[in-house]
């Protein structure tokens, strides 16, 4: 089709509004790198491929299934779980008497790390970001009262997969169901933890057979059961725009195939149950347009492998609104955040979706904020009346436009990594990392400058932040009830039983065999989950990140000049001429929380700010930052916290340098920190608190005018 | 800030972590006053230093430096050494700030209460790298580290003044990085004690050994800086722990044969010779453009000079005679 007939007069009509500015001016370069136009015509879908297909036919473009909504809405899945696994088990009841689906079970981080809960590094993670699981008798207490024939679940595990999975199979064993009948996803997916989230216990190539295990366990022994779930949703919090995001998450699935090809098996035993897991942010058409273009490309990227069984090649996905969207600021804010994420993930089709809480920038869901959270999806699916239609946005010039163009642009990513040998061999050559960390730091740059707006954080602020609403804080008696039921589990077991089935376990993982069937035994026995997870670990060794970080990301985000990078950098050259060096920081990460993304901003920006910046291995105990501390001898320490860990970790850090002589080393904080644990911190002796979308210049500002004061004030 | 010098030496002599770390500041500093204070504080340890083997790796980025050290350092540890890591890190130009992220490469040395790492900013310090990675290495040893290691990132000329510093300089390489070779300084060959390809596992295994015999042809070509040590090429996998021990060994066996045919000693004589020169060098550019004459009568005859004035080779002539009536006064 040639120009709409109109299209001339439609231009000149717009630039008399523009007062002779020509309407190219109105163009927008996504953070994708994409230029939207002010304008979408019918002429813009000529040659598309994926332009005018149908539901549930490939290539699934408008929805994997055929009647989508219209015969039944995506299933409300909640990821929750919390303190114990009894605690957890009433918050699963209450959510499904109100309206939710399915269970999405958050464990907590020395679950996913491998440690049990006395485990002396894990003092301040126990029962934080999720529900504590020691052995199998926990899962059981978890699930007690819920049929698990009858309930899909899902669990957000990949470092100790192998004993969360076996547990949960011996849990249902002892409810009565048989493994065949069990229903759901464990997202299995380990890839994106070296890229991202750093919640695996193993090196790559132990865990990718224990990924390859798994997918043929269940493919033969659990046919209703998704063995992986193939997940973008981290990238995306770990700063991934779309593109990336969805690059990245179908290179990983195609490695999975690969893998799963290699030991052996068929395409069509496994593939259906691959599933998918994307993020969903704030940026409306962009994101409905990736869901759609990750569809057509995952039937492309599937017929290299022949798949004979059409669901082989057809994503299905769950999705979850951003938390990072989330503002400490303002709060109920995130309320309307959500709503329009959760409309995107709807409007692009996904299959389940979880929305947030508004206080998750805060503190942990709330019975209130989670019926919130909730309520955003069945007032959707039931006032909003969008269920009548598949795919209503299917034609739209601007969203086939942008699907479109995701489709190129993702398919250039991937042709890259398929080029480094696969995403194994990428992830290893940190390819994705730095792809991932540098759109983090040039997004934060847009954010502190006010090009992003974030309404209430870096516009329309708030004179007086109070909250008004409360704040769910997980007992610090959790981990001594953990403690007390495995002495008494070990002490009830049959001790010897359990060490037979621990040595089988280790051996099969030494001579080959596979993992997940011999690990349920031990289950059986009571072994608990570290002990598990030791057997396999005396053969595998556990994994150490290569932490890298990028420098001149965060600046070369600013556009043009600006004062306030300029000011800072003359202030840090300023103390270099009056104390010999550089303000010099240590950025911590103490715990086993793994979520990098703002330590990483955090020392990639003060660098560029002209500090010295040391980064600590991630997963530190206190003494151990302490110790770096003191011989990097650092003014001060930045001790970042997102697992609510922080009112243990950090007073345990001073204290330490206290002890140890480090007295006169600062310790400011920042991360997920509810305001109203600020005086307790202050009182432990940080200096400074900086909460979720503090813009960096400002956190430097009063990081920086804390060490004038102390150091050349005092003269 | 404590102003006693004494404070800082009994501290590194009784292996004081602290202290240590305390006194590598005022090496680094930028300020006259920390520089006497350290200089005394040196000149104090200065009978305590020199026992340590003084190792110098380099390698191009990627190498597996780092984790490199963690397995070598680690091994070192539980074999019953006391291990120090000076590490160097590139500053920004631009902003003249940097990213010290060594250690987080470097774990399980990290926590080990018989390591001591010290990451340190290229930038920003009179007399660069060179000076204070010297002094800083003698303070190590003070404090009793019995083998001191010193990291510098492959590109650039910090590694001809690492090998300077050092016993044993070890080039680390990977399998096809022969572009890379071509950017790394070529004299980084020449420096070299041994050459190590690492990452020589899984599928790369067969690469790393043929990336062995080529640099080992390469290296035979050269002339060795002693005719009692030709410098080997080995190959190793830092991540599985492989071939680290015969490292190890390689390096005592250069420290025997060098020592028994006075090599060595004579190598740290030659060391400390070049870094007398150095510092005189130093010190007289230093002086020499400290002077207030100088200071003065400089931008006049740069003026000068680029105005054609004067020639450029009239302009110093007129300003170093100044050191001449100095001299006669």
């Amino acid at each position: 089709m040639a120009h709409h007939p109109h299209l001339p007069k439609w231009k000149e009509t717009a630039e008399k509004e523009m007062k002779g500015k020509s309407v190219d001016t109105l163009s927008w370069t996504t953070p994708e790198g994409i230029t939207v136009k002010p304008l979408y015509t019918a002429e813009d879908l000529e040659g598309m491929e994926s332009v005018n297909t149908l539901p549930g036919l490939a290539p699934y473009v408008r929805g994997p299934m055929a009647t989508m909504y219209t015969g039944r809405p995506w299933t409300i899945r909640q990821y929750a779980g919390f303190s114990t696994a009894k605690e957890s088990n009433a918050f699963f009841h209450t959510a499904l008497a109100s309206g939710q689906k399915g269970l999405s079970v958050a464990f907590d981080l020395a679950t996913h790390r491998g440690y049990d809960s006395d485990h002396p590094r894990v003092v301040g993670d126990v029962g934080k970001a999720g529900v504590a699981i020691d052995s199998v008798e926990d899962m059981k207490i978890l699930f007690n009262g819920i049929p698990l024939d009858r309930m899909s679940v899902s669990m957000t595990m990949n470092g100790a997969v192998i004993p969360i999975l076996a547990m949960y199979i011996i849990a249902a064993e002892e409810q009565g169901v048989s493994r065949d009948k069990l229903e759901g996803t464990i997202q299995n997916d380990i890839l994106k933890e070296y890229l991202t989230r750093n919640t695996y216990i193993y090196p790559p190539a132990p865990s990718m057979r224990i990924v390859a295990d798994i997918i043929a366990y269940c493919s033969r022994e659990m046919p209703k059961y998704n063995t992986i779930s193939i997940s973008g949703y981290h990238m995306m919090e770990a700063g991934a725009n779309s593109v990336l995001q969805t690059a990245f998450t179908l290179a990983d699935g195609v490695e999975y195939v690969r893998a799963a090809l290699r030991s052996g098996m068929d395409v069509d035993t496994f593939a259906p149950r691959l599933s998918f897991f994307f993020g969903i942010g704030m940026n409306f058409f962009m994101d409905i347009a990736m869901l759609r273009a990750a569809r057509f490309l995952w039937h492309r990227l599937m017929s290299q492998f022949n798949p004979r069984n059409p669901k082989s090649s057809m994503l299905r996905t769950h999705c979850q609104t951003s938390g990072w969207s989330l503002t400490e600021q303002d709060p109920y804010n995130n309320i309307i955040r959500t709503t329009l994420e959760a409309m995107t993930a709807a409007l692009g089709g996904t299959q389940s979706l979880h929305t947030n809480s508004f206080d998750e920038a805060i503190g942990l869901p709330t019975d209130l904020s989670s019926r919130i959270a909730r309520n955003t999806q069945l007032i959707i699916q039931e006032e909003s009346e969008i269920c009548h239609v598949i795919d209503p946005l299917g034609g739209s010039y601007y969203l086939e436009s942008l699907t479109s163009s995701i489709v190129s642009e993702a398919q250039k990513i991937f042709d890259e990594i398929e080029k480094l040998g696969g995403m194994a061999k990428a992830i290893e050559s940190g390819m994705p990392k730095l792809r991932i960390e540098e759109s983090a730091a040039r997004k934060q740059a847009r954010v502190d400058q006010g090009l992003d707006v974030i309404v209430g954080v870096n516009k329309y602020k708030l004179a007086n932040e109070t909250i008004d609403f409360e704040v769910r804080e997980v007992p610090a008696t959790v981990r001594d009830e953990q403690i007390s039921r495995l002495k008494e589990i070990k002490a009830s077991r049959d001790k010897k039983a359990v060490e037979k089935a621990l040595a089988d376990l280790t051996s099969v993982a030494k001579n080959g065999g596979n993992l997940l069937e011999a690990a349920l035994p031990a289950v059986r026995a009571r072994a608990t989950l570290g002990e598990i997870s030791d057997a396999m670990e005396s053969v595998f060794g556990r994994f150490v990140a290569t932490t890298r970080c990028i420098s001149g990301a965060y600046a070369s985000g600013y556009s043009g000049d600006n004062n306030a990078v300029t000011a800072l950098r003359r202030r840090t050259t300023a103390f270099l001429e009056k104390q010999g060096r550089r303000p010099r920081i240590l950025v911590t990460k103490m715990g086993q929380d793994g979520h990098d993304r703002g330590f990483k901003v955090i020392a990639s920006a003060y660098a560029d700010l002209g500090f010295d910046v040391d980064i600590s291995p991630m997963f530190q105990s206190p003494e151990e930052a302490a110790k770096m501390a003191i011989e990097n001898d650092v003014h001060v320490v930045g001790a970042s916290s997102l697992a609510a860990g922080h009112k243990l970790l950090i007073p345990a850090l001073i204290e330490e340098l206290k002890r140890i002589g480090g007295g006169e080393i600062l310790v400011v904080a920042g991360g997920v920190i509810p305001p109203r644990d600020y005086d307790f911190l202050y009182k432990a002796g940080v200096k400074a608190v900086f909460g979720p979308g503090t813009p960096i210049p400002e956190s430097a500002d009063r990081t920086l005018a804390l060490l004038e004061e102390k150091y050349l004030r005092r003269i | 800030m404590i102003q006693d010098p004494q404070h800082y030496v009994t501290g590194v002599l009784n292996r004081d972590s602290l202290m240590l770390a305390k006194t590598i500041t005022l090496i680094e500093s930028t300020l006259p006053a920390h520089q006497e204070l350290a200089r005394t504080i040196v000149d104090r340890l200065l009978p305590h230093t020199g026992r340590s083997i003084r190792v110098g790796i380099t390698g191009v980025p990627g190498a597996g430096k780092s984790t490199f050290i963690e397995r070598f350092g680690t091994m070192l540890t539980a074999q019953g050494h006391r291990v120090a890591v000076l590490a160097i890190d590139p500053s920004s130009s631009r902003s003249g700030g940097s990213i010290l992220g060594d250690k987080t490469r470097m774990e399980k040395l990290a926590i080990d209460p018989n390591a001591f790492i010290r990451p340190s900013p290229s930038g920003g310090t009179l007399g660069g790298v060179g000076r204070r990675t010297r002094e800083t290495l003698l303070v190590c040893e003070a404090a009793g580290y019995d083998v001191v290691i010193i990291e510098t990132m492959g590109v650039g000329q910090s590694e001809t003044t690492v090998a300077s510093m050092v016993d044993f300089f070890l080039v680390l390489m990977i399998a096809g990085a022969g572009d890379e070779l071509q950017g790394m300084k070529k004299g980084v060959l020449e420096v070299a004690d041994a050459v190590v390809i690492n990452k020589a596992d899984g599928d790369n295994l067969v690469r790393a050994e043929s990336a062995q015999k080529e640099y080992q042809s390469a290296l035979n070509m050269l002339m060795p800086a002693s005719p009692n040590w030709r410098p080997p090429v080995l190959t190793c996998s830092a991540r599985e722990g492989k071939g680290i021990d015969a490292i190890w060994k390689t390096i005592l066996d250069h420290r025997d044969k060098l020592t028994e045919s006075g090599d060595l000693a004579e190598k740290r004589k030659a060391q400390d010779l070049d870094w007398m020169n150095f510092l005189l060098d130093d010190g007289l550019r230093q002086w020499f453009y400290a002077s207030p004459h100088v200071r003065e009568t400089l931008p006049r005859l740069r003026r000068d000079v680029e105005e054609k004035k004067t020639s450029p080779a009239a302009a110093a002539d007129s300003l170093l005679a100044f050191l001449q009536t100095r001299n006669g006064k």
